[in-house]
This record gives C-alpha cells, sequence and structure tokens, in this order.
C-alpha cells in the first residue's frame, strides 16, 4: 500500500513515464490492486484544487489504459464508471475523465447498465462546443466503442440517443472526428429507428456534403479527401429516407459547384439513387435528367461528362429494374427512358454536328442499363439511322451517321451478357449490312463505315457464314480498287477487320483474300525506278504480314512466298536488266522479312505450328542459299548482306522453338557442315547441290559468298538447347579457328558477327567446361591481338569486339571470370589508338543484345546487368575523377562511363547521380556528336524520376541551359540527333526545375530558341517549336 | 469570356494525318528500312504550307472542345507561304462569329511564336465569311493592336488556352 502512496506522490510531482509503468507492473503481479490506486489517489481527486483534480484523474485514466483488461473486473468497473461519470461535470476533469471512460468502454466488463449509464451522463454533461478537437475525438470514441460492444444497450435507449447524438455531433469539424462520426451515423441510420429524427440526421450527414476537405501538408493523421468521401458516403447511402431531401441538395451542388463538387455530386447519386428507391427516381427523374443533360451536353470535362452518363445510367437502371418482368413489349417502356431517347434522336436528326456525339454516347450508355431500356433504345435508334443514311437528302453526312452507327454497335455487342444467345442487334442486321455495303464504296464515308463493320463482326452470334464470305469479298474488293491510289488511310482498318475475321473463320480469308493479295504479287522484281509499283507490293506484304499469322494461312504463305522467292533468286529466264541485281535482292528481301516478322508474332503469340517449319522452311533457304553460293552467277544473293540476314532471322526464329531432341540432328549436321564442308541432311530443295560439292568457309580460298554463308549456320546453332550444343574442350579447336578467322580473313562484318555470336552462344551454355579456352584467350590472345601495337588498327578493333561478345557470354551467367575480362579493358585505357574502342567496349557488354536471351536457351541470372555495374561503375568514375591520369585517360573514362549508362537501366546507377552530374556534363564536351546525344538521352532518362534527382538538376540549370543551347544551333552543330535532344532536354528542364532558378535564363532562352527556330531541318524546327512553348 | 454563345452546335468533319510527298517518294529500294538521317546529304527542308498548317491545326476553338482543324476554320490550302511571306485565311463557323478575333489572335500569337522572325505574317478571313471581315482583318493586322490585345491579362489568358493543345499537331493525345 505504501508503494502505491509513493508512486503516485512522486507522479504527481514528476509526471514521468517510469511510475506509471511502475504501477502497471505491479498490478499485473497483483501486489497493488486498482482500488488501492483509487484510495492511494484519495486526496488529490476529490482535492479543491484544480490542478491537483485534474492531475488526479488523469493519473488514473493513464494507469486504466495501460492495465490489463482481466484485471478489471465487473465491480470495479461499475466504480469506475460511476466515479468517472461523476467527473463529467467538472470543467476540470472532464478531459482526464473522457480518456478514462474511453478505455472503460473498450473493456469486455463493461456491461449494458454501465453503457447506459455512461452515454447518459455524456449526453447530459458534454457541451461539444466548449471542447478541443482532440477532445471531441475521445468522445466519438466513446460512442463508437460503446456502439461496437454494447449496441443493444443503445438501441433499448432509443430515440433518445438518437437525438442526444445528434446534439453531439452537430457542427464538428474536425476531419479525424468525422470519419468516425460518419461511421456511427451509419449505424444508427441503418439499424436504429429514427423515424423521428431524419430530418436532423440528414442536416448533420448532408451539410458535410460534398466532402471539400483538402488534407494539410503533413497532416499527422493521413486523412485523406477519399476517405471522407467513402465514409460520408456510407452514410448517404444508409437509408432511403434521406431521398426526398437529397435531390434538391443534388441539383443545387450540379449547377454551382466547382469540377470536383460535380464529379463528386454525380458518384453519389448514382449509389444512391439505387438506395433510395424507384419511387423517388421516377419522380424527381425529369429534373435529375435536366441537370445531368447539361454536363453531358456541354461537358466541363471529358471525366465529368463520363461520370455524368454512369449516374444517367444509374438512374435509368433504378427506375427500370423493378418493373423489368413487366415489360413485355417496346410500348410499355415510358418515361425517362422514352424521353431521353427521344430526346437523343431527335439531336441526331443533324449528325453532322456538335451535338450529335453526346447524344449517341447517352443512347450507348442507356443500352448498358436494362434489357428492356436497352432493347428499346436500340429499336428506337438503329431504324432511325438507318432511314437517314438513305435519305437522299443527308448524302454529304453519310459519315458522320455511319460513325453514329459504329458506336451504336459497339454498345449492342457491350450490353450483350456473357451467357445470352439473343443478339439485340440481330433485327437490323440486314438493313446496317445494307448500309455498310454502300458506305463502303464511297471514298469520304470508307473508314466510318470500316468501323462500323468491326463493331459488327466482334459481335458473336451475329453474322452467318454466308455473311462473312459476302463482307470480306467486299473488303477486299476495296482493298483491290484502291491499289494505285492508297490515299485514304483505310488499309489498317481494312486488315483489321480481316485480322478478326481470320481469328473465326480463316476459311474466308483463306478462300478469298490471299488468293487476290498474292495475285497482286509480281513474279519479277519491281525496276528501280518503278517506286509505285514496289509501293503496292510492300502494301500487299504488309497485308499479308498482318494477316497471315493464324496457322492455316500461315501454311499458304510460306509456301507462296518461299515459291515466290526462288524464282526471283534463280530465275528461269534472265532479265536483261541482270547486271543490276539491287531490286531483286531488296524483292527477295522483302518476301523473306514478310515471313520473318509474321514468324516473329507467332512466336509471341506462342504458337505451336512454329516448331514444324524446321522440315518445312528451313532446309529449302538452306538449300537456296548453299546452291547459289556454289555458282558464281547465282552468289548475288548471298553476297546481298540484308538477304542473308532475313533468312537467318527466319532460321533463328524457328529453331528456338524446336524441342531439343529434334534440334541434336539439325545442330550436328550444321557442325558436319562447319568442321568438314559435308553438305548432306542440311539442305534440301528444289535446285539439286551437287553430291559431291563441298563447303569449306574457313579456307583462305572461300569467296565472300560462302563466307557469308556462316550467318544462317551460326543463326541454327545460337538457339540450341545446352544438350544439343557441342562443349569444350573437345570444341576448343573450333571456336579458337573461328576467332582467329574472324578476325583474320573475314571481309564483312556480318562474317565476324556471325562468328562471335556463335562463340558467345557456346560459351555461355558451356562456361564451366570453357576454362582452358578463357584462360588462353586471357593469356594469349589479349597479349597478342589487342595489347599489340603492331597489329593493323582493324584488326585490333575487331579483336576488341570479339572480347566484348566473349565478355557478354559471361555477363550474362554471372560468371566470376568476367572481372578478369573488363580488367584487361581498364589495362588498354591509356593506349591512344584503342582506348575509346576500349571504353565504349564497357557499355557494349553490359548492353542487351538478341542473341543471348531466354528463348535461345542462353544461361541467364536475375539482376546481371545490376551485378555488373555495381562491379565497374565506381571504378570508372574514380577513374574519371583522377586527375593525376592521363587527359586521354581520363577522357577514356568518360567515354566508358557514358556508354555504359546509356546500356543499363536507370536503377542501376541512380543512387551515383550526385556524382555522375559532373561528369555527365565534361562528356558534353567530347568531340563524339553520338556520345554527346547519349549524354543528353541519359539526362532525359533521369528527368522522369523523383525530388532529389530534380534538386541536383537545379543545382546545375544554368550550365545545363548554356550546354543545351549552344548544342541546339545549328552552326555550332551539325548532329541533327543531338541538336534535336538538346531541344527536347531543354523543354524538360522547366517542367522539373522550379521556376525561380530558371527565370534567369528565360530571356537569353527565349531569344536563342528563336534563331533555332529557323533551322534547316523540318524535326529540328518542330522540337524548337515545342520547346520554346514550353518556356 | 463566358456569357453568349455564338454557335452552340457547329459540324465537325473528320480528320487525317497529313502525308509529305516528298517523305514518300525518299522511299529506298529496301522495306523497313528508315532512310537514313544523313545530317548534310540532302538539303534544308523549307518551311512550307503544310509545317505551318501543323503549327495551328491543333488550336483549341473557344467555344467548343473541338480543334480549328476539326471545325475547318483552318485548313493546309488556306495557307500560303511565299519567301518570307505568310499569308494565312480561316473561316469562322458562322458569319456573326464574336470569336473571329480571339481565334485569329491565337493564330497570331502561336505562329509569332513558331516562326523564325524573319517571316511576316498576315491573318486574313476568308473573303465574305464574315459579317464585319474588313474591321476584323485590321484588327489581326495591325501591330500596335495585337500588341495592346497581349497586354490584357484576361485576353492572354484566353490566347494561352485556346493554345494549351496546340502541340498535338493533328494527333490526338
Amino acid at each position: 500500500m505504501a508503494s502505491a502512496e509513493r508512486l503516485v506522490a512522486t507522479w504527481m510531482a514528476s509526471a514521468r513515464d517510469e511510475e506509471i509503468e511502475e504501477v502497471i507492473t505491479e498490478i499485473s503481479n497483483d501486489r497493488i490492486t486498482l482500488l488501492g490506486i483509487v484510495k492511494a489517489l484519495g486526496e488529490y481527486l476529490t482535492s479543491e484544487e484544480d490542478e491537483l483534480r485534474t492531475k488526479g484523474v488523469d493519473f488514473l485514466s493513464l494507469v486504466l489504459s495501460r492495465c490489463p483488461a482481466n484485471k478489471l473486473n465487473r465491480q470495479s468497473v461499475r466504480v469506475l464508471a460511476t466515479f468517472y461519470c461523476g467527473k463529467l461535470d467538472d470543467t476540470e476533469t472532464i478531459i482526464p475523465a473522457l480518456k478514462g471512460l474511453n478505455t472503460l468502454t473498450t473493456l469486455p466488463a463493461c456491461s449494458p447498465t454501465e453503457a447506459t449509464s455512461i452515454i447518459q451522463a455524456v449526453f447530459s454533461h458534454v457541451r461539444m462546443r466548449a471542447l478541443i478537437h482532440s477532445v471531441r475525438f475521445q468522445v466519438f470514441s466513446i460512442i463508437d466503442n460503446l456502439m461496437a460492444r454494447n449496441r443493444d444497450a443503445l438501441k433499448a435507449l432509443g430515440k433518445a440517443f438518437v437525438a442526444g447524438y445528434i446534439s453531439l455531433a452537430e457542427g464538428e469539424k474536425d476531419p479525424r472526428n468525422l470519419l468516425v462520426a460518419f461511421a456511427i451515423a451509419r449505424v444508427i441510420l441503418i439499424e436504429f429507428d429514427i423515424s423521428d429524427h431524419v430530418e436532423s440526421l440528414f442536416n448533420i450527414t448532408y451539410c458535410y456534403f460534398p466532402i471539400t476537405f483538402r488534407p494539410p501538408p503533413n497532416d499527422p493523421y493521413g486523412i485523406t479527401t477519399e476517405d471522407l468521401q467513402k465514409a460520408l458516403r456510407g452514410c448517404l447511402t444508409a437509408t432511403p429516407s434521406f431521398g426526398p431531401m437529397a435531390v434538391p441538395v443534388w441539383l443545387e451542388k450540379l449547377t454551382a459547384g466547382s469540377v470536383t463538387t460535380k464529379r463528386d455530386t454525380l458518384q453519389t447519386m448514382a449509389l444512391c439513387l439505387p438506395i433510395y428507391g424507384s419511387a423517388l427516381a421516377r419522380v424527381s427523374a425529369r429534373k435529375l435528367w435536366n441537370s445531368l443533360k447539361l454536363e453531358i451536353f456541354q461537358p466541363t470535362d471529358p471525366l465529368t461528362e463520363e461520370e455524368a452518363l454512369k449516374t444517367t445510367q444509374a438512374l435509368v437502371e433504378t427506375i427500370y429494374t423493378q418493373e423489368e418482368d413487366a415489360i413485355e413489349s417496346d410500348d410499355d417502356v415510358q418515361g425517362l427512358a422514352r424521353d431521353v431517347c427521344e430526346e437523343c434522336i431527335h439531336i441526331l436528326r443533324e449528325p453532322e454536328k456538335n451535338q450529335a456525339r453526346p447524344a449517341i454516347k447517352v443512347l450507348c450508355a442507356l443500352m448498358a442499363t436494362t434489357p428492356s431500356v436497352s432493347r428499346f433504345t436500340l429499336s428506337q435508334a438503329a431504324p432511325y439511322l438507318v432511314k437517314l443514311f438513305l435519305n437522299p437528302d443527308e448524302v454529304s453526312n453519310r459519315a458522320p451517321i455511319l460513325l453514329l452507327l459504329a458506336d451504336l454497335t459497339n454498345a449492342a455487342r457491350d450490353s450483350m451478357p456473357e451467357e445470352m444467345t439473343l443478339v439485340p442487334m440481330m433485327p437490323y442486321k440486314d438493313e446496317i449490312l445494307g448500309v455498310f455495303s454502300v458506305g463502303l464504296k464511297a471514298i469520304s464515308s470508307r473508314i466510318p463505315a470500316l468501323s462500323l463493320l468491326r463493331g459488327l463482326v466482334t459481335t458473336k452470334n451475329l453474322l452467318t457464314d454466308q455473311e462473312l464470305e459476302f463482307i470480306v469479298h467486299s473488303v477486299d474488293e476495296v482493298f483491290q480498287s484502291q491499289e494505285t491510289e492508297n490515299n485514304d488511310f483505310s488499309d489498317s482498318a481494312i486488315l483489321e477487320v480481316l485480322t478478326t475475321i481470320s481469328m473465326t473463320s480463316p476459311r474466308h480469308i483463306l478462300e478469298q483474300t490471299l488468293p487476290m493479295l498474292f495475285s497482286s504479287l509480281p513474279d519479277q522484281a519491281p525496276y528501280r525506278d518503278a517506286a509505285n509499283e514496289r509501293m503496292a507490293c510492300w502494301r500487299t506484304l504488309l497485308a499479308l504480314k498482318t494477316l497471315c499469322v493464324h496457322p492455316e494461312l500461315f501454311e499458304t504463305l510460306v509456301i507462296r512466298l518461299t515459291t515466290k522467292v526462288d524464282l526471283i533468286c534463280l530465275p528461269v529466264t534472265k532479265r536483261d536488266t541482270a547486271e543490276d541485281t539491287e531490286p531483286e535482292a531488296a524483292y527477295a528481301h522483302a518476301l523473306l522479312k514478310t515471313i520473318a516478322d509474321t514468324l516473329s508474332a507467332k512466336v509471341e503469340a506462342g504458337h505451336a505450328d512454329v516448331a514444324k517449319y524446321i522440315d518445312r522452311l528451313v532446309p529449302g533457304l538452306y538449300n537456296l542459299f548453299i546452291f547459289s553460293a556454289l555458282q558464281p552467277e547465282h552468289s548475288w544473293i548471298v553476297i546481298e548482306h540484308r538477304l542473308v540476314r532475313a533468312a537467318a532471322e527466319i532460321i533463328t526464329l524457328v529453331t528456338q522453338c524446336v524441342p531439343a531432341q529434334r534440334q541434336a540432328n539439325f545442330v550436328a549436321a550444321i557442325f558436319k557442315v562447319l568442321s568438314s564442308g559435308e553438305l548432306q541432311g542440311i539442305a534440301e530443295g528444289l535446285q539439286k547441290i551437287p553430291s559431291n560439292s563441298q563447303m569449306l568457309l574457313f579456307n583462305e580460298s572461300a569467296s565472300t559468298a560462302q563466307k557469308n554463308l556462316l550467318a544462317l549456320f551460326s543463326a541454327g546453332v545460337v538457339t540450341a538447347h545446352k544438350e544439343v550444343l557441342p562443349s569444350p574442350p573437345a570444341l576448343d579447336d573450333f571456336i579458337n579457328q573461328l576467332l582467329i578467322w574472324s578476325i583474320t580473313r573475314t571481309d564483312h562484318y556480318l562474317q565476324r558477327e556471325s562468328a562471335w555470336h556463335l562463340i558467345s552462344s557456346v560459351v555461355n551454355k558451356h562456361a564451366e567446361t570453357a576454362t582452358a579456352f578463357l584462360e588462353d584467350k586471357l593469356d594469349t590472345f589479349w597479349p597478342r591481338y589487342i595489347a599489340n601495337a603492331e597489329v593493323i588498327l582493324d584488326q585490333r578493333h575487331q579483336a576488341i569486339q570479339a572480347w566484348v561478345w566473349i565478355s557478354k557470354a559471361l555477363v550474362v551467367r554471372k560468371d566470376a571470370t568476367l572481372t578478369r575480362f573488363t580488367d584487361r579493358l581498364f589495362e588498354v585505357f591509356d593506349d591512344d589508338e584503342i582506348s575509346w574502342d576500349a571504353a565504349k567496349a564497357l557499355g557494349q557488354i553490359a548492353s542487351a543484345d538478341q542473341i543471348l536471351i531466354k528463348r535461345h536457351h542462353a544461361v541467364i541470372k536475375i539482376l546481371h546487368a545490376q551485378k555488373f555495374v555495381n562491379g565497374i561503375l565506381p571504378r570508372i568514375i574514380s577513374g574519371a575523377q583522377d586527375s593525376s591520369k592521363l587527359p586521354h585517360e581520363q577522357t577514356a573514362y568518360l567515354v566508358a562511363l557514358t556508354s555504359l549508362i546509356k546500356a543499363i537501366p536507370k536503377a542501376a546507377y541512380a543512387h551515383e547521380m550526385s556524382s555522375l552530374m559532373p561528369l555527365f556534363l565534361r562528356g558534353l564536351d567530347l568531340p563524339d556528336f553520338d556520345i554527346r546525344a547519349d549524354v543528353i538521352d541519359t539526362f532525359l532518362a533521369a528527368a522522369e524520376c523523383d525530388a532529389s534527382e530534380r534538386s541536383l538538376v537545379s543545382e546545375h540549370a544554368s550550365t545545363l541551359v548554356t550546354y543545351m543551347l549552344k548544342n541546339s544551333m545549328v552552326d555550332e552543330m551539325p548532329s541533327v540527333r543531338v541538336r534535336t535532344a538538346a531541344l527536347q532536354y531543354l523543354g524538360v528542364l522547366p517542367k522539373i526545375v522550379r521556376y525561380d532558378v530558371l527565370h534567369p535564363s528565360k530571356s537569353t532562352v527565349l531569344r536563342d530558341l528563336a534563331k533555332v527556330l529557323d533551322d534547316p531541318k523540318r524535326s529540328v524546327r518542330k522540337e524548337a517549336v515545342d520547346t520554346r512553348t514550353v518556356w | 469570356m463566358a456569357g453568349e454563345i455564338f454557335n452552340p452546335n457547329p459540324t465537325i468533319f473528320s480528320t487525317k494525318p497529313t502525308v509529305r510527298k516528298s517523305d514518300l517518294e525518299k522511299q529506298s529500294l529496301w522495306i523497313n528500312e528508315k532512310v537514313v538521317q544523313d545530317d548534310n546529304a540532302d538539303g534544308p527542308d523549307p518551311i512550307d504550307q503544310d509545317e505551318i498548317f501543323d503549327l495551328i491545326r491543333s488550336i483549341d476553338d473557344p467555344e467548343h472542345p473541338n480543334t480549328l482543324e476539326e471545325l475547318r476554320v483552318v485548313s493546309a490550302p488556306q495557307v500560303n507561304v511565299n519567301g518570307n511571306h505568310v499569308l494565312v485565311e480561316f473561316t469562322p463557323t458562322i458569319p456573326h462569329c464574336g470569336m473571329s478575333t480571339l481565334i485569329g489572335l491565337s493564330i497570331r500569337v502561336r505562329l509569332l511564336r513558331s516562326l523564325p522572325d524573319r517571316y511576316k505574317v498576315d491573318i486574313l478571313l476568308e473573303p465574305g465569311s464574315h459579317q464585319s471581315e474588313h474591321a476584323v482583318n485590321k484588327q489581326l493586322n495591325d501591330k500596335e493592336r495585337v500588341a495592346a490585345a497581349l497586354e490584357n491579362p484576361a485576353l492572354l489568358e484566353s490566347v494561352e488556352q485556346c493554345l494549351s493543345g496546340a502541340g498535338r499537331r493533328g494527333h490526338s493525345e
């Protein structure tokens, strides 16, 4: 007992937390009872001195709030409750007393009797207006607690409780309290008898509507406008009896409010209307619609317009859902829906006018409501528009009418429930198809007609097979007829429609469209100066590429196009202009590229039929190219690297989808060609390759054409699964030989690249057994071919590229050997001749490529780029900053930095930004334009980020402005790319830097940009205009 | 500028992107091959009709959420470039349109900001398209009066509002 008194006395003097802690521990250990505390507090609780009394009660409440619940029995709760209630009428103790009550009401031991007496005491003693918001919060919490635990006791109080609560809650302003108050009000509205207090309750809830609260900066409670809105809507939607009073409020807010008020009102209306019931909706329909109409036909902004449409839907649904079953025919739809429909159709009499758009939007919105209204709307709108279309006086307005019909068709499609078999559009289908075929014929209405058609073909179960056939036929005709003058941009729309049809019924495309397209492709390449003819071919190919993704169609495509390629590459009769083979090569390339692009789309989509083309397409390609490479008069095909590349792309795309088992034979056959020159089993086709012929690519005597073939072989190997790919050390001899060949005997980049891809792929997949090969590169290859000033420069550059590809293989699998490879590159930074190449190589190592990817079964570990960057970035930064290094060496570090940054994701270097910024600025001084453009691109990427980096930009703002202006002048910067990028960045600056920082530069910028407006290049002028507008 | 709406229900025309003839002719023999941007190989592109139309086509109408192009207030053939002289004609949607001056002023400001200062720009109403054609033309091409108008903050704000979407250049975004 003594200890309780001592603790109380100490706390009274110190008000420290420790004493409370101690009391709680004592209570938990049953050494002190709560009663003991009260006794110990005795004199303070009744003290005449105001301050002491406050403190006494406060201490008790503090103890209570931390006291374990099981130490408080029913008895003590009752005593405490009575005690606290008695303290409520004392202005000095009301605050701690409320705190105590707040704790008490959360306790399980708090019984209905206490609840009743507490609430009555609160009602009779608490005057909310006299209390500050945090204390009011206690009051609301008390009621909230009682609501949660002793709701029945409150209900038993009946109307007295509701009245009491209303007077408490009236005039509350604090957002935190309101959140609780709204929650309480919702319960009252739903569960209590509110019949006598509807109006008062309406007043204490609707007075907050709509919420205009804006959270202050650094709000400690983190209450958002949305929280309040949601809580308030919970109240407003709680009872239908608010309805009659709410409607005038809405109407007033809609006419008077700001955009946010309007939007909030509209959303609330949409939520409340169904609750308030159809009777009210029907009565106020006219008034509400008049207000809504304004928002739709003269919208303040698109978002509000959309909300207004949704609210209209809610209104219509509320009115008609109930009587849905009673409506049997369209005549039964009376009231609002009918009025609105008529009104809109009246507006549609002028389909070309501005107001027709919102009118059709309203009609479409109606179609997404109840089935009967939907049916009714369509039955009014569709025949009307069709009639309008056929009216000879409206011929000039056919295009807008078609667009309106298209909207209607889409809405009809979207209003169809999943399982419904009855298609709403069905009764009007014939008429609309008629309209479509008329509209399609005139150029002015073609695109609208096609968008109408798109709506029709995407509607399920609407069109019959015959009708589709008719559609495909008419669309094909249009496509064909405009072959010469495709200037109305309807191609993509046509293709979209045909693609949609090809998904469901490829037969029509196969039988009608494809023959037409194939027949329009000539068997001979268009001549060099026949630009129009060439354009026509490309257009046809684009169409084929878009359409033939479907397996059945693709099969036809492959057969027809490969035949055509054979015909062009190995013509039966020679053309008179045979010396100029470029048009032929370009045409063949376009054909192959079409196959490749379609394949690529199929691979993206995961089509299973891709794999079978390893037998149907790939051998033919090998055959064609190998055959040609053996015959000097045909070798132009293989010499043209773009053509080879297109073929290689096809081979890569097909082989990556082939299962390992099938790959095994294929890869083995390729390696046989590469090692011994034997050609069996790889190629197969029309032209017979002499059976004794050999293809020794790596011989000194091999021609360019033959060497180019490596690209095709490499394309088939880089996609190999690990287990089917021969591995080092058995392969060491071969890849070593290949590597040396690539830098000494090749005569085109294509050959070198193919060799490196092959090597890189092997090293990547078999790194664990390639140790000997890698060691040999570090110890022999590097000193002999790269760090050797006696080797000719070209070869050194190429050797560095080979080095990049070997390193890439290691980077993506996070191999430990990698650092030794990158170290070597750093070593030559002081070598004037190759330092820039070595520096750029670091960026190339990090950059993504199309060879070492998952689809090619490469070994790739996650976050490899980050690991690589973290490994070398600090070294590069310190190297660039180290002024003890020679200037050109420092420059090499800068070059390395810019090329690396360009290659990696921003997240990998964002944390270093502050030290990078000065280096980038130095990079802008480098004489290489590509580097400058890269640096500016990096700035552009960095501009889309958070505040910390923005402040960094602010620091350098004036320097940046100067640099950018200098780089945007045509006199000082000949490169268009740099000028464009500089202007773009200049345009971004005002968005990320505070105005006051930039203000000093403003006049200079505007003056200088006025000169840039006269740039000789159109694209630069465009950027200059945009940038100047921003400033 | 609230108050009377001069034409509550104007006709909307469809728009389509402009394709420059010279771009089409530059095509290479090879499909998908971008014409390499050779910095100095092909000569300068002079500022032409299409480019100026591009600058003004997406100016918003003061009364409607549509662009001048959609309302056929301006069109490419109504722009004329001759040396350092630019002539832009525009057609208000109705002959008594009180917004004509504001539209003309917006075009004027846009071109003022976007064309090099060597150009002299004349902005005229399409002959016969407006009741007070002469007065509006005079106002739009009087340097002093344009300058004075731009000193009026309320007027400048309406102009800025019309110009806010001008950077779209006929594309919708």
